[in-house]
């Protein structure tokens, strides 16, 4: 069993890893950059590493500071969480050779399936459906136009070593062609130093469906059922969830075969999941599926398969890294009610969604039932502008997918947050449109509708703001009484079993 | 009449006409943010001006430099210098955090420099584009 463990992330992630070892009885051991000096993961471990200044390249992307800092801290494995490095073979490859276990598949499976060409071959092989299209051996510019043709537009052009939107081109007309086979292979170079490219057909309104998967070291490979993330704002996930509407019973036996056929095709270990792109536009009963990409690491969103399976996926990670079999068989696997899941960032959705960074002078999670929040940051806390702004994910639970919006919706309006712009308003503006509710929602929903919603005029400050702020400025021109929720008076508190601290029993 | 009880640090109840909401306060006098039901609502009080909202125009006829707002990548630069822009129109396209920022025109002006190159790394307040 793992003794100690060195969570090599930040945020609301690190948390929820270093918990997990405390329930499980294993040691955590947090790092943390020059910014994160008081970030809450810090505190809540059993030991801290300071690991570098601010920037990520020098801190939490830096094998050599987090390797030494496992050495320093004694500690026998290491998460990755997701984002850093928890996709970089090298690092997992660099942890197998110091001895030190790394809580995720092998680094030749997370080789493998970063690149998209060799992953696409490899499923294709297992019998596993892939978006038609074409891995030329001819990387000229002639043969990805060679392969455009026989594919045929609208295709996309994909950098094999891609993620994320990077490295890919629409292609509507072939007279386009030349030009954005040249761009990809640019934005392919110097996003991955890898310009290979393929092409691919162009499925049209996919809804993205993945399956989480997990294997142990002992030949069990399970599912845990589907999510669906097809609202996306430029390959972003903004609310995902579990089950999907557009999945009966026949097609998800089908798609988690195939996801099973796929982590086992390629010697899968440890938490995974298993991207498809489902095409409904033949009607229900005929529904096509194709592999997407296989995320070797675990995902932001998980939580919604844990509130529907009623499994904990970190703490299985850990006990599967340290050698044990699976906690759970298949048989006895089930999918009930739904979960959805909120992304609550630090941004400014009607600027572009600029990222925002400042101090948090309020912010209160909401108690409410069936409601999970998972979060990284605290009341009067900072978010710093280095790293990705994911503030909390906000996961309502309920009996039905209506139950479950509407129960988001109400935890959302009851999340104070002030001191940075966020996306809470934007959530609620997806979360109360017509075709999320009715769930006519494909992976160009928020592209075609989103900049509507997120420029779309804020409403007229109601009566009992105006109310409030004339009351607190009159107070605090006459001076009756402080009431600003300023840095000060942050983390006071009014419960008096608190305050009365010279009390004794 | 609306009456306002505080409840907690930063935590209002008010009533008004029988019903009541829950609003919540924090910052200085000079800049006031407010939560109620899902909306954020914010103040900036300025000396002359009294209250101005984000991204208003800075008074006519002005020298602006536009700053990188945080570490970020030059992806687009759209103007050359000497080239007239209205107010509103995207100047440089940055990237950071997995994300595009478009830096706008704040009024009607004349591109005077253009002081950053495509695939740059830029440091916060480096300024990308002087308008006039």
């Amino acid at each position: 069993m793992i003794k100690r463990l060195l969570v090599a992330n930040r945020g609301e992630i690190a948390l929820r890893i270093i918990r997990a070892c405390r329930e499980l009885g294993v040691e955590s051991v947090a790092v943390y950059s020059e910014a994160d000096t008081r970030a809450p993961h810090v505190s809540a471990a059993d030991r801290a590493v300071h690991i570098g200044p601010a920037p990520a390249s020098s801190s939490y992307l830096s094998t050599a500071r987090l390797l030494e800092a496992a050495t320093a801290s004694g500690a026998d494995a290491i998460h990755p969480g997701y984002g850093f490095l928890s996709e970089n073979a090298a690092f997992a490859a660099a942890c197998e050779e110091s001895g030190v276990t790394f809580v995720g598949p092998p680094s030749s499976v997370i080789a493998q399936m970063g690149s998209k060409i060799a992953a696409r071959r490899l499923m294709q092989a297992a019998g596993v459906p892939v978006v038609p299209g074409e891995t030329p051996q001819d990387q000229s510019d002639a043969g990805i136009g060679t392969a455009l043709a026989r594919v045929g537009v609208p295709a996309l052009v994909k950098a094999s070593a891609g993620g994320g939107g990077k490295g890919m081109r629409l292609v509507d007309d072939e007279r386009q062609a030349v030009e954005a086979i040249q761009m990809a292979r640019r934005e392919a170079e110097s996003a991955f130093g890898d310009g290979t490219l393929y092409v691919e057909q162009v499925i049209d309104r996919p809804r993205h469906v993945e399956v989480q998967i997990f294997a142990d070291a002992h030949d069990h490979v399970v599912h845990l059922f589907e999510r669906e993330c097809s609202v996306q704002r430029r390959h972003q996930k903004v609310i995902e969830e579990s089950p999907s509407i557009v999945v009966t019973p026949k097609l998800r036996s089908r798609m988690t075969d195939a996801a099973i056929q796929a982590a086992r095709a390629c010697g899968y270990r440890n938490a995974g999941t298993v991207e498809f792109l489902v095409d409904v536009s033949g009607g229900r009963g005929a529904e096509r599926f194709y592999f997407l990409e296989m995320n070797t690491r675990l995902q932001v969103e998980h939580p919604v398969t844990e509130q529907v399976t009623g499994l904990d996926i970190v703490r299985a990670q850990i006990l599967v890294a340290s050698g044990e079999p699976l906690p759970w068989v298949s048989p006895w696997i089930t999918q009930r009610g739904h979960a959805i899941e909120a992304r609550v960032y630090a941004e400014d959705p009607s600027r572009g969604f600029l990222p925002q960074a400042g101090p948090l002078l309020l912010y209160r999670e909401p108690r409410w039932p069936g409601v999970r929040v998972d979060s990284g940051v605290e009341e009067g806390g900072d978010v710093p502008v280095h790293y990705d702004p994911l503030l909390a994910k906000v996961i309502a639970s309920a009996a039905t997918r209506g139950e479950a919006t509407a129960r988001l919706v109400c935890a959302l309006r009851a999340f104070p947050i002030l001191g940075v712009q966020t996306n809470i308003s934007f959530l609620l503006r997806i979360l109360e449109h017509p075709r999320f509710r009715s769930g006519e929602i494909d992976t160009g929903f928020l592209d075609r509708e989103g900049a509507s919603l997120a420029t779309a005029a804020p409403p007229p400050m109601p009566d009992a703001v105006r109310a409030v702020l004339d009351s607190v400025s009159h107070e605090s021109e006459t001076g009756r009484s402080r009431v600003d929720a300023s840095r000060s008076q942050v983390g006071s508190s009014v419960d008096p079993w608190e305050r009365l601290t010279t009390w004794r029993p | 009449m609306a009456t306002v009880t505080q409840i907690a640090p930063g935590a209002y109840r008010v009533e008004e006409n029988g019903k009541q909401v829950v609003v919540f306060v924090a910052g200085t006098a000079d800049d006031r943010w407010v939560f109620c039901n899902g909306e954020i609502y914010r103040e900036r009080q300025t000396r002359e001006s009294g209250t101005r909202q984000p991204g208003d125009r800075p008074p006519k006829g002005g020298h602006y430099d536009l700053n990188a707002p945080m570490p970020a990548t030059v992806v687009k630069i759209l103007v050359t210098p000497g080239q007239p822009v209205r107010q509103g129109d995207t100047l440089v396209v940055l990237e950071a955090m997995k994300m595009e920022l478009p830096i706008r025109a704040p009024g009607d002006a004349v591109v005077q420099t253009v002081n950053c190159r495509e695939g740059e790394l830029v440091q916060p307040d480096r300024t990308l584009v002087e308008l006039a």
